[in-house]
């Protein structure tokens, strides 16, 4: 059987104009369906998806396919596509638009439970206290192990220190080995810096989401805390 | 104005700056020509092959360039650059700086002696690096001037004076002059006519392209090098990274066109789709594998000019691969390879490797350009191109400043071609009082009666320096000269071009009451017009003189073997000597001028030529078919720049109306034509008998309406469908009832590019989004949706594109296996398109259904064409004589055309072809007599048996048989020489003089001697 046609009565592209109103500049109408941007993204073909099919889908106004499409996870964000479009059209920051429009509960589950958690804390949602204990003991292993780092610094909460570190939550979780490298590097080149006991975690997957309000607070609280440590740079990891 | 001057200042010496120079100064006005580098000749000289004729382009361009250079009221100033410039139109004075050319041209003979010595390499600019030249150089083989210059930048004496030196101490003629410092010259004209050129775009900046990091990536500007004979490998394709020639070559099309993101150019290029066709074919024709895969990715393919869409259509056939797909980044493969990963319509990926590819680079204005037009006042447009306006297309702001070209948007050859024609219409429109008051004469003295003489030849053996005589014994041949029949005197001279040779051969003339002249020296390509000068100048017809090539075809490419050359030059000799014993005097033939043009068509085209030929003092007779001025146009809303067009209109109406010197005859059509260039008489219906010196046919074309069949989308079946020009109508009267419309639909190329048209209408895209963009503005809630196949807003009309889709209006591309499909639901208009990306039919409901049903030319036009013997292509259209460089001439000399009987155009380009029109009229009009060919052919009637195959073989009509005498009868003023009927007469009845059989024979016979 034939597929029935859409009917286009009237076009209402109600996301693309919820789009337009909250990012002035996105340029979605100016795309010329040229293909460069599906040329070179790698998420094309996934999920019957591609960039230009998706800002087709927008400009037609087909609102329940781009609402429903899990395409927008495939999507990393990366820009590559405006990176050459030859409109400048940045389907990324579309994408995360979309992401945000979609209620919660259709959301990949570990994704939004990350920036849950990291509301709270950090994303792994292990408590402050064990980060500080880990980092500790870590340190200490180090020093005893390899007499040459024995004076391998891993400040916490230094007040005046000139860099301030954050630290993606997975390896004191997971890793904790994993965070010594950077120390080190940092003990060479002899630099004043910091770890904070709160809002610790570099990682950022509020951004992912697309809650602006929620990826707000999450780096409002870092900015609080450095600013309460009194650094002059902060070292973003992630 | 005072009196005005009677020059024009042109600046830049590529194709459109040569042809208003060209233009003017054969209409009466001096020309100073400036141009920046050594050479004129501009970009197309840098090109392979020209669309869509295959055109070797140095061999259609250098006829033009040769006469530029050699003309008598041209003055070329090469490495010069325009200061300023004060006064007012008619009197300006203009500032020039003249840079040292460190070779005086009058004694370079370009033997190319100093370059073989110069040690100092550099690259060569010509082939945009590809290749390398020496600081002493000629910019190109053929260069007008063919004079050596010297790079100041790279030249090692003039950096470290002492140093070096060489080209110096070996140059024959002592040309070098290391002390020449910059000139600066006052000029004072009339006029200036600005034909400044472009700049191909750098893709540097465009990294995802690769170009400058991967070896195998180039620009289309270095592709025309790599495939130009001329070039930095001989016209043998060979890639960059290992010199081997490509098996797989990709087009990657709007390369810093179309691009408001990287290249800050929103504007179409307009020429890169048809010059990457054009590529890919010629590529192909040049793999000598004989295997070469082409394959072209682009957004639309935009083939709007005439003969493109044929062109684009043939190279499909010949295994051109097109892919409407982009291309992100050009990744590095294998053994200098490059991949390429591209998403079809459908979404589908593909990867492809490729051993070249090419950037199809669009065209920007050179930066040294806008600061020139900064510092006069010229007024540049959004995208730094010079500011114009369709009414007036090639006017600058600043009054008196004219422009053609690339400079003012992206454009073609015949396009430049024909604007710079209509320049050159403006300023004799400006300075017409100044006529022949700056231009120069030759005079010669009257010629000696040489028929009663036995012949006297005298043969001139040149050295060329050492170019001929290092490998000829010019010696023995000069000696072996004196032995022939009928030579009196030989002579070998060092440079026998040079101006005191040429004052001496003169003499010699003169002294030994020679009256043949053979010259055995280099080419009369470059050298024979100079060579028959001096034959005048000594009292003697030119006709009485013959060369033979003893350089390029002997002693070039003969040089490992000295002494055949030599035996070869004898040859060649002798057989010149053969020859001219049985060449006579020619007649300098001449044709007087009735000053008055005929003008067919008052449309627009036929309006504004006859406007600017009546501004010129010329008396025109204006005819049209109707029994109103106007044409087509009076069914025009406004241009795509939003020009109203009924006003302007009614003011063109009105001055031709009121011009004392345009006689119009309303409701008259040509009936009859006689006569020729200089002297036609045309009968009209009326009865009326008009005599004049040219023609310009402007007999317009009409609008396709597709009444029934395939294309009909219910047009005269629902009152709400309507083609353009009905729309048009309801936008002029102010129909209030589109203000409530809710959707509409129009459909591209309905009728266009189809088997039974299958040409593109060129202004049919623009003027749908034009008119959807009007909609929008009478109601900015309407929908509207373009059903197009590719969308073809060229040049800055691409603006107009974009903003159509800024403001929300959609575009969805149908091919010709999936048509719209049109349908009445209860009276109301459905129709049914697949929109290819989201890969769904899509139902539309429009309110009105409009049609951008293409141009169709007229079906009377066939008859009007044999009436002035003119040629028509096979759509219908008119045929000029040259696609390229005579796009308004016809074949027949004195008659021209303009505007919508040559090629659907919109209103700018009709304007500037019908200025064109004028200026190649009045060409002949400012003239009391005109030259006609010397070399004609000539009936023996005793052996005419008046078969009439001599009629049917001349292209030219120029053969006719006699009614009395039932004999075959030459037109002079007609015949161009071609020597088709001698060919075809059987019954050896017509030669050509000096050129007969006998003659040939005798030459042929001398070749066998040896």
């Amino acid at each position: 059987m034939e597929k029935e046609s859409v009917d286009l009565k009237t076009l209402r592209a109600r996301v693309k104009k919820q789009i337009e109103d909250a990012v002035p500049d996105v340029r979605i109408d100016y795309c010329l369906t040229c293909g460069l941007c599906a040329s070179g993204c790698p998420a094309t073909g996934l999920e019957d998806m591609d960039p230009r099919k998706f800002l087709r889908l927008l400009v037609l106004g087909q609102d329940e396919k781009i609402l429903n499409t899990n395409w927008i996870y495939s999507c990393t964000m990366c820009q590559r596509c405006k990176y050459a479009c030859p409109m400048g059209i940045d389907v990324g920051r579309i994408v995360y638009e979309i992401r945000g429009m979609r209620p919660k509960e259709k959301r990949p589950k570990n994704l939004q439970r990350s920036c849950d958690l990291q509301k709270k804390s950090n994303s792994t949602g292990i408590p402050n206290e064990d980060f500080v204990w880990v980092v500790n003991d870590v340190l200490e292993e180090v020093r005893q192990n390899e007499p040459q780092w024995k004076d391998l610094q891993a400040p916490i909460d230094k007040k005046g220190a000139k860099y301030y570190l954050n630290q993606n939550a997975k390896e004191p979780t997971v890793e904790p080995e994993e965070m010594v490298p950077l120390w080190k590097i940092l003990h060479v080149a002899g630099i004043d810096w910091t770890y904070s006991s709160k809002w610790w975690d570099g990682a950022n997957y509020c951004l992912f989401t697309g809650d602006p309000e929620d990826w707000e607070y999450t780096v409002r609280k870092q900015a609080e805390v450095v600013d309460e440590l009194g650094c002059r740079y902060y070292i973003n990891t992630e | 104005m005072s009196t005005p001057k009677g020059s024009v200042l042109v600046v830049g010496g590529g194709i459109a700056g040569v042809q208003a120079a060209l233009d003017l100064a054969d209409s009466g006005f001096y020309v100073h020509l400036v141009e920046k580098s050594s050479a004129i000749g501009g970009s197309m000289s840098q090109l392979d092959k020209t669309f869509p004729t295959n055109d070797c382009s140095a061999c259609i361009l250098s006829p033009k360039l040769v006469e530029a250079g050699r003309h008598l009221n041209i003055n070329l100033l090469t490495l010069s650059e325009v200061l300023d410039v004060s006064g007012e139109p008619g009197n300006f004075t203009v500032r020039v700086k003249q840079n040292p050319r460190y070779v005086d041209p009058n004694k370079c003979i370009a033997c190319g002696t100093c370059a073989q010595k110069c040690p100092k390499k550099v690259p060569n600019e010509f082939d945009l690096g590809l290749g390398k030249r020496k600081a002493i150089y000629l910019r190109y083989p053929q260069a007008v001037p063919l004079k050596y210059a010297i790079d100041p930048k790279a030249c090692i004496y003039l950096n470290k004076p002492g140093r070096c030196g060489f080209c110096q101490k070996v140059c024959p003629t002592g040309a070098i002059n290391f002390d020449e410092k910059p000139k600066e010259l006052s000029l004072e004209v009339g006029t200036i006519i600005l034909a400044l050129g472009f700049k191909p775009f750098d893709p540097t900046s465009l990294d995802f392209t690769g170009y400058g990091k991967l070896n195998n990536v180039v620009t289309s500007m270095e592709f025309e090098r790599l495939l130009s004979p001329s070039g930095p490998c001989m016209g043998h394709l060979e890639r960059p990274s290992d010199k081997k020639e490509p098996k797989k070559i990709a087009w990657l099309q709007c390369i810093g066109s179309r691009d408001i993101n990287r290249a800050c150019h929103g504007y179409c290029s307009s020429v890169c789709c048809m010059y990457a066709i054009k590529q890919a074919v010629i590529a192909k024709e040049h793999a000598q594998s004989g295997d070469l895969a082409s394959s072209i990715f682009y957004m639309d393919m935009r083939t709007h000019g005439k003969g493109f869409e044929a062109y684009y259509e043939r190279a499909k056939e010949q295994g051109i691969e097109f892919h409407r797909a982009r291309v992100h980044t050009v990744l590095p493969a294998e053994n200098d390879n490059l991949t390429l990963r591209y998403t079809d319509t459908k979404g589908n990926v593909h990867e492809e490797e490729f051993e070249l590819v090419v950037l199809s680079v669009g065209l920007e204005t050179d930066p040294g350009v806008m600061k020139l037009c900064h510092e006069l006042g010229i007024q540049l447009d959004q995208d730094n191109f010079i500011s114009t306006t369709p009414f007036a297309p090639v006017a600058t702001n600043r009054q008196g400043i004219y422009v053609c070209g690339a400079v003012c948007e992206p454009k073609d050859i015949p396009q430049s071609v024909m604007e710079a024609s209509a320049a050159a219409c403006k300023a004799q429109e400006l300075l017409s009082k100044a006529r022949w008051t700056e231009t120069k004469k030759k005079e010669f003295p009257p010629e000696r009666n040489v028929y009663a003489e036995p012949p006297r030849v005298g043969v001139f053996v040149c050295s060329c320096g050492i170019n001929i005589a290092s490998v000829v014994d010019v010696k023995e041949v000069t000696e072996y000269a004196k032995t022939l029949p009928g030579v009196v005197f030989a002579q070998n001279n060092l440079f026998t071009c040079s101006q005191d040779t040429i004052n001496q051969m003169a003499e010699i003339i003169k002294r030994e009451r020679l009256n043949r002249v053979v010259v055995a020296s280099c080419t009369p390509r470059t050298h024979e017009p100079l060579f028959q000068e001096t034959l005048r100048e000594a009292g003697i017809n030119k006709f009485l003189f013959e060369m033979a090539n003893i350089r390029d075809q002997d002693s070039w490419v003969h040089q490992n073997w000295p002494e055949k050359a030599t035996e070869k030059a004898k040859d060649l000799v002798r057989m010149a000597v053969a020859k001219v014993l049985g060449d006579e005097p020619l007649p300098y033939n001449q044709l007087p001028v009735t000053k008055k043009a005929l003008v067919i068509g008052a449309g627009v085209a036929g309006m504004v030529s006859a406007l600017s030929l009546a501004d010129q003092g010329f008396p025109v007779c204006l005819v049209e078919r109707k029994d109103r001025l106007g044409g087509h146009a009076r069914k025009f809303f406004r241009t795509w720049q939003g020009q109203p067009m009924q006003e302007y209109l009614e003011e063109l109406t009105k001055r031709i109306e009121d011009h004392p010197l345009v006689e119009i005859e309303l409701g008259a059509t040509v009936e009859e034509v006689s006569g020729s260039v200089g002297q036609f008489k045309t009968r009209l219906s009326n009865g009326k008998d008009v005599e004049h010196g040219v023609a310009i046919v402007a007999v317009g074309a009409e609008s396709y309406k597709p009444r029934t069949g395939k294309w009909n989308y219910l047009y005269g079946k629902n009152p709400n469908v309507f083609t353009l020009l009905e729309l048009d109508q309801r936008f002029i009267k102010a129909d209030k009832a589109l203000s409530g419309l809710n959707q509409a639909v129009f459909i591209h190329c309905v009728g266009s590019r189809v088997p039974e048209r299958p040409y593109c209408s060129r202004v049919c895209c623009t003027h749908a989004i034009d008119q959807a963009l009007k909609l929008k503005e009478l109601n900015p809630d309407m929908d509207i949706f373009m059903l197009y196949r590719d969308i073809r807003t060229y040049g800055k009309r691409e603006h107009l594109y974009q903003e159509a889709r800024e403001k929300g209006i959609i575009f969805i591309r149908y091919d010709l296996e999936h048509l719209p499909v049109a349908s009445e639901e209860d009276g109301n208009i459905v129709i049914e398109v697949e929109d290819q990306i989201i890969g769904e039919r899509i139902r539309l409901h429009p309110d009105i259904l409009v049609l951008a049903s293409g141009v169709r030319p007229r079906d009377d036009v066939g008859e009007l064409s044999k009436l002035f013997k003119c040629a028509m292509t096979q759509e219908g259209f008119l045929l000029e004589a040259h696609m390229k460089l005579r796009p308004v001439d016809f074949a027949t000399d004195g008659v021209y055309l303009a505007g919508l009987c040559h090629y659907p155009k919109p209103v700018e380009e009709t304007i500037a072809q019908a200025q064109a029109a004028a200026s190649r009229a009045a060409m002949i009009l400012s003239k009391d007599a005109v030259p006609a060919e010397s070399i004609t052919a000539q009936v023996n009637p005793m052996k005419c048996t008046g078969c009439g195959v001599c009629t049917r073989v001349c292209a030219y009509h120029a053969v006719a048989i006699d009614q009395n005498s039932g004999k075959a009868a030459v037109d002079t003023g007609l015949c161009k020489g071609c020597g088709a009927c001698v060919a075809g007469c059987r019954s050896d009845a017509i030669t050509l003089r000096n050129l007969g059989n006998e003659q040939l024979m005798a030459e042929v016979e001398a070749a066998m001697e040896g």
